[in-house]
């Protein structure tokens, strides 16, 4: 027993060991490799960690480098001639929900790749898989704030890995950019690093709860949401402002996500009578509803959307069955932009741009957004490296004054970004058209 | 003769499955860039158009090798004809249909058909890389490459790999180590405790400078192989020592998450207790929960318990994120800005969670360990082997697997704390049923109830999953590839259990009535 | 039958047996109480709402009722709980989804409408079509898997197989996803079949839709039964089978190929698990790589409620599954969210009082 355990501890040792291979060579890299990034090496070599010695790294470097990248409170992220500028994005990419990530992914790959680069420099979008778990969305954090060459993230996609996230890119200074994580609390948090394209729930509440009752004239409404925290926030906002305005709320339901089959949900709020259904969650449970309105006895009562349940997967997989839907999109009718990007996105992937999810256009912008607020702050310096201070970039993201596909793109102080409002839509003869009360 | 050929054609239709599957999820071209990355001739910038054809050609030949190698392993009379024969035929086969296969796609991209929408790797490039750059003839090109690359591998194979004398000098080999192992003054210094300390203090000295030097990534990758070796220790108490199978397990490591979460979060409740006794307070909980799990079910056999423990473990997540309970849990947003430890007034940073997991780890195993070999763990062994025969003997097997599911649940708590903490975080969507599978997978994948095969166990199924991050999104089909195989090829697990101290220890004092077939030495 | 077997408990054991049957009488009052009060006192729904939770239930229970034939009849004949098999269920959905789509793609003119294409011009061949393609195209996966996967570990450790099953099961999802794309899928039905549309029920002064799709799968669900039931009662196969199940060692002594049955069975299986994807797929429209997984999951928890092994038991555990889920939050007065919730403690309740299941195991009795 004594050999078994003496060689237990022996094969624990050469596991971790072996475990740290990879990262070793970046580990000892920073001392010796300062010379190579002086004498511009070649592409393959990785740049030393810049948010643990700013001073040190930068001092071969120019002089004005040398002071932007010592003044800065993260230090520089120093990018060899040769490689990329990275981009780094934490999404679910396999799994139940990997369309969402894949298509959020797709869409930012679209903005990188078009762009012409910055100073001989081209973009690279770095994807990790989270699954959509915030443990590994942690995980994701703690690779990419290794990385010397990532400066930005786009993303997180889900609320959850989000909020396990932040922690760790505010340590390192990393700006964040998210087309898609609606969690009221990530902006009350003071995060200086996080900002969003995607409209909180609150403000997506507020808007839908007046709509309904003013324009719609709805007395009664049934208040539904697929028990995530985007849905479940949706729906009690609301709820909350739907009473407020003085309608009635007359049922409260949540349903199991990835479910085919709501028909027992439905026909129990069918039997409430209501005029509207609000429904707060993604297009995969709204389609399902939407085809099992008349079975549930729901004939004539309208279904009330979010951003989620907007996107071309709606009308397509519905047909006549989601006729008078109304949903809520960041996406204006058309632009020459916007025609531009769907194709693009359909000669790259073979598909529709709004196909896997309904964040082709936000996603879209995130990395056109961050590529501006790069290209603000980044500098070659006398070795023929680029600079990107990383403070000076957390700050000209929260700064980002800019155009988009999707309107306005003007962050708040606590880093809510989308500033045009949301614009309602209503499917008519099977396309999703401007909402005209 | 007809064997030969028939087993070569066998393996071809294998290869010929696997080529064709690789080209059509698009791994094919993953793996021509990961060669270009070897050799230098492909860099990160390198579209698909400039990807060197020879780079595909490489990688068929190398799959063309290794169908060849292990066709002609298959012969039933190890000739050198056989083995060339079949290593042949096998590499002609795939070849074959391999080139039928991509004659098809090639039809497809010159009608300008865009198979996308159904086979979303299958775009008009990459059936033009996957015909060596649109070439006319590359049906020939496999069937060619193929069937020379099977010869190859045939003949590499008999040739070297299972040649006599490489035979012979393993057999030796082998021999000599266990020789070399078993003389007496090797095994002084094997039993010797000053290099026993000599290597504790070599593992303490790294497990203490290690998380300073490989950066926060893998302090976070092995903090979590940390968690989960204490999760793997807790379940095999319950799975792999007495002998029950529990497939809800994360209901435990919820409910110590959220205990712990609940008592030092600052929304819903404030409570804002000190970490050391919070997790003292997690720990109870999911002990508590185990108990009284345990009191209504344990009288269940085999596969019932384990549905109705996984029953419980989606309960208890349903309820947690339910619009119910979402006053008192958060529901789904779940809970953040959990407290975190503080040592001399310093706040705990990654490094330090990562020795803190270490020391739990340590506890765990010492207080595993101890427990094994315990009454109470020979207990267990005799329910595991024959529950009746155990109740026969007297053992109050009710009271036993009741402890055992306390204990399993209480070290579940521990990880749950533990991983709450270390996140600032935890929601509804840490605790799936996957978090329960994880668990089982490993505590069997190292060796049901031995506790170097949880360490071992806990490396392979959250650490190699890390290890594959290279292969994007290939990961989890090679993870649940690699699952199947480590089964079929180890069955017994990684890091199997020995005997039964007992026995060993009789047979030690007993050196006479030793098994004949001298497999005392565990 | 299960009854002695419990009286076998030691005698420590009954005072604790007491305090589960008091506490089990008193969940089982204060539920039909509830459901009394909601159902009668309350009368929050009227008979066209019950009944539309009662074809829901009895649609989405017969689908789990087939897949859960697959977990018994592995389970009866190697005692292993194959976690693949919701996976291949996926399989046979994309099996005929892709026969509806090749046939649509076919041109098939008529005289009154010239773009008519073959899926609607013959629908009855079609829908058959995509039902022996997907049973075929999961049958060949089942057996697949049994050779790959399970064949080798034969003699090892009980839980060895299951540990492989579960990678099979992670395999086959991500090859699913990297070979067709991680979209949702639709099943475009022929018109005839088109979903949403059915005989309207006169129920009160409403009326309650019966789905075509929805009969179509019921009525085909109760048809594989019946026929899976023949063959496991009547035919040579199925006595063979049952042999196997009893006992390896005597049914190979008696010159029955047991690996030959047990292959069979696996492809028994397949096909009804095929048959439960393409219905899937036609009922519920929306699938994609990850549908297997929850009515796996559900459907083994079915075949343990009906008793593991057990044919007619996994049958009505996925109808009394499929029923609870329906009409058990809206009897309870519950939120549909905790619907799962309600499923499983009612299974936790079953296996308290039946510790072997609703109508215990039967395929074999061999226990072990």
């Amino acid at each position: 027993m004594k050999i078994r355990r003496l060689l237990f501890v022996v094969i624990v040792v050469a596991l971790a060991l072996s475990a740290c291979v990879p990262q070793a060579p970046v580990e000892e890299a920073p001392v010796e490799e300062a010379p190579a990034v002086e004498e511009a090496a070649p592409a393959e070599e990785e740049a030393p960690a810049e948010e643990e010695a700013p001073a040190e790294e930068a001092a071969p470097a120019e002089e004005a480098a040398d002071d932007v990248c010592a003044s800065d409170a993260f230090g520089c992220a120093v990018i060899p001639a040769g490689d990329t500028i990275k981009i780094g994005m934490g999404a679910p990419l396999l799994g139940d929900y990997s369309m969402f990530g894949i298509d959020i992914s797709q869409g930012v790959e679209v903005a990188l790749v078009g762009d012409d680069g910055f100073e001989g420099w081209s973009y690279e979008l770095i994807a990790e898989d989270t699954g959509g778990a915030p443990e590994a969305g942690a995980a994701v954090a703690n690779k990419m704030v290794t990385d010397p060459t990532v400066v930005a993230i786009a993303g997180h996609i889900f609320s959850g890995s989000t909020a396990a996230a932040m922690p760790i890119y505010e340590k390192a200074g990393f700006p964040m950019m998210s087309p898609s994580a609606t969690l009221p609390e990530l902006t009350e948090k003071g995060s200086a690093v996080f900002n969003r394209l995607a409209f909180t729930d609150a403000t997506q509440a507020k808007f839908a709860a007046t709509l309904l009752f003013e324009s719609l004239g709805v007395e009664k409404l049934a208040v539904m949401h697929d028990g995530s925290s985007y849905g479940q926030g949706l729906a009690e906002g609301t709820k909350a402002v739907f009473e407020e305005l003085g309608g009635e709320v007359v049922a409260v339901e949540a349903v199991t996500p990835g479910e085919v089959d709501y028909i027992a949900p439905l026909s129990s709020i069918a039997a409430k009578s209501p005029d509207a259904i609000y429904y707060g969650g993604y297009a995969a449970e709204a389609i399902v509803m939407a085809n099992q309105w008349q079975q549930s006895g729901l004939d004539g009562v309208i279904l009330f959307g979010c951003d989620g349940t907007y996107g071309v997967e709606f009308t397509d997989k519905t047909g006549p069955n989601g006729e008078g839907s109304i949903a809520v999109s960041l996406v204006p009718p058309d632009s020459a932009e916007k025609t531009a990007f769907d194709e693009a996105y359909k000669a790259a992937y073979g598909m529709e741009a709004g196909e896997l999810s309904a964040f082709s256009w936000s996603s879209y912008d995130t990395g056109a957004v961050l590529i501006a607020a790069i290209e603000k702050v980044a500098f070659v310096g006398a070795d023929g490296s680029l600079y990107v201070p990383r403070g000076a970039l957390v700050e000209a993201v929260r700064t980002t004054d800019y155009e988009g596909l999707t309107g306005t793109v003007k962050c708040d102080d606590t880093g809510e970004c989308n500033a045009s409002g949301p614009t309602f839509y209503v499917v008519t003869d099977g396309e999703w058209v401007p909402f005209v009360p | 003769m007809r064997t030969t050929i028939k087993n070569g054609i066998r393996f071809g239709a294998i290869i010929s499955v696997v080529i064709i599957f690789f080209h059509l999820t698009g791994f094919s071209v993953v793996a021509a860039n990961m060669i270009g990355g070897l050799f230098g001739n492909v860099d990160k910038n390198t579209a698909l158009a400039q990807l060197p054809t020879i780079n595909l050609a490489i990688v068929i030949s190398l799959i063309g090798l290794i169908a060849g190698g292990s066709a002609s392993k298959n012969t039933k009379t190890d000739s050198w004809t056989n083995a060339i024969v079949s290593g042949t035929v096998a590499g002609a086969f795939s070849g074959l249909f391999v080139a039928v296969f991509v004659y098809l796609i090639g039809i497809a991209n010159f009608l300008e058909v865009d198979l996308r929408s159904y086979l979303p790797e299958i775009g008009p490039d990459n059936i033009d890389y996957l015909l060596f750059g649109g070439k006319a003839s590359a049906n020939f090109l496999y069937l060619g490459l193929l069937t020379i690359s099977g010869l190859a591998g045939a003949a590499f194979s008999k040739g070297i790999i299972r040649a006599n004398w490489r035979k012979q000098v393993q057999a030796d080999s082998v021999q000599s180590f266990n020789a070399f192992i078993q003389k007496p003054g090797i095994q002084k210094v094997f039993n010797n405790k000053i290099v026993v300390y000599a290597f504790l203090a070599a593992a303490a000295f790294l497990l203490y400078f290690l998380p300073t030097k490989w950066g926060p990534y893998w302090n976070f990758i092995m903090g979590t192989v940390g968690i989960y070796i204490l999760l793997g220790l807790g379940l095999n108490i319950i799975v792999g020592l007495s002998g029950q199978l529990v497939l809800g397990y994360v209901a435990f490591f919820a409910i110590g998450a959220y205990t712990f979460g609940l008592l030092t979060a600052p929304e819903p409740h404030a409570i804002g207790m000190n970490f050391w006794l919070a997790i003292v307070f997690a720990i109870l909980a999911a002990a508590l929960t185990g108990v009284l799990l345990g009191l209504p079910i344990l009288n269940l056999r085999g596969d019932y318990l384990a549905i109705v423990t996984l029953g419980f473990g989606e309960i208890i997540r349903i309820l947690i994120k339910s619009d119910m309970l979402t006053d008192f849990t958060n529901g789904p947003s779940g809970l953040s800005d959990l407290v975190q430890p503080k040592w001399l007034g310093k706040t705990f940073n990654d490094v330090n969670y990562f020795h803190l997991t270490v020391i739990f780890v340590i506890i765990a195993i010492f207080i595993a360990n101890r427990l094994q070999y315990s009454r109470t763990g020979r207990a267990w062994l005799a329910i595991s082997a024959d529950q009746t025969v155990a109740r026969a003997t007297g053992i109050n097997t009710f009271k036993y697997n009741l402890l055992a599911l306390a204990l399993g649940a209480a070290f579940a708590g521990l990880g749950g704390a533990l991983f709450a903490s270390r996140n600032q975080f935890t929601g509804p969507e840490d605790h799936i049923l996957m978090v329960s599978i994880n668990v089982l997978c490993l505590v069997i994948v190292g060796g049901m109830g031995s506790l170097p095969g949880v360490v071992v166990g806990a490396f392979v199924l959250k650490g190699v999953p890390e290890l594959l991050r290279d292969l994007e999104n290939y990961r989890l089909l090679a993870f649940g590839a690699l699952l199947v195989m480590m089964m079929v090829m180890r069955p017994e697990g990684l890091w199997p259990k020995g005997r039964p101290e007992m026995e060993t220890l009789y047979y030690r004092k007993h050196p006479k009535d030793s098994p004949p077939d001298g497999e005392v030495q565990s | 039958m299960s009854e002695q077997k419990t009286t076998r408990d030691q005698p420590s054991l009954n005072v604790g047996k007491l305090i589960r049957w008091i506490a089990g009488i008193l969940l089982l009052a204060l539920i039909g109480w509830r459901v009394y009060q909601t159902a009668f006192i309350e009368g929050s729904y009227g008979p066209d709402t019950w009944m539309r939770f009662i074809i829901a239930g009895l649609i989405i229970g017969g689908m789990y009722s087939l897949i859960a034939i697959g977990y018994t009849l592995v389970y009866g004949i190697l005692f292993m709980i194959n976690f693949a098999h919701g996976e291949v269920m996926m399989l046979g959905a994309f099996g005929g989804y892709f026969i509806f789509e090749l046939l649509a793609s076919i041109k098939a003119p008529s005289v009154s409408d010239p773009n008519m294409n073959f899926l609607n011009a013959y629908p009855v061949i079609s829908v058959l079509l995509a039902f022996i393609v997907g049973t075929v195209v999961s049958a060949v996966a089942g057996l697949l898997l049994e050779r790959i996967a399970y064949r080798p570990l034969r003699k090892a450790p009980r839980l060895v197989p299951l540990i492989s099953a579960i990678g099979a099961s992670i395999f086959l999802q991500n090859a699913a996803q990297l070979l067709f794309g991680p979209q949702r899928r639709q099943y475009i039905n022929p018109v005839i079949l088109w979903r949403g549309t059915g005989w309207s029920i006169p129920v009160g002064d409403t009326t309650v839709l019966l789905t075509y799709t929805g009969t179509l799968s019921l009525v085909l669900s109760a048809l594989l039964m019946i026929g899976l039931f023949l063959v496991v009662q009547k035919t040579r196969l199925g006595r063979s089978m049952r042999a196997v199940a009893e006992n390896k060692q005597a049914a190979a002594l008696m010159g029955i190929d047991v690996d030959d049955v047990i292959g069979k069975t696996f492809i028994i299986s397949g096909v009804l698990a095929g048959a439960a994807g393409v219905m899937w797929g036609i009922h519920n429209g929306l699938f994609n790589h990850y549908v297997g997984f929850l009515p796996g999951i559900k459907a083994f928890t079915a075949a343990v409620l009906g008793g593991i092994g057990n044919i007619p038991g996994a049958m009505m555990g996925g109808m009394l599954l499929g029923l609870l889920e329906s009409v058990g939050p809206a009897a309870l007065g519950i939120d549909f969210q905790l619907k799962d919730v309600i499923a499983f403690t009612i299974l936790i309740l079953v296996l308290i009082f039946r510790p072997s299941g609703l109508l215990g195991e039967a395929l074999s009795e061999e226990k072990v």
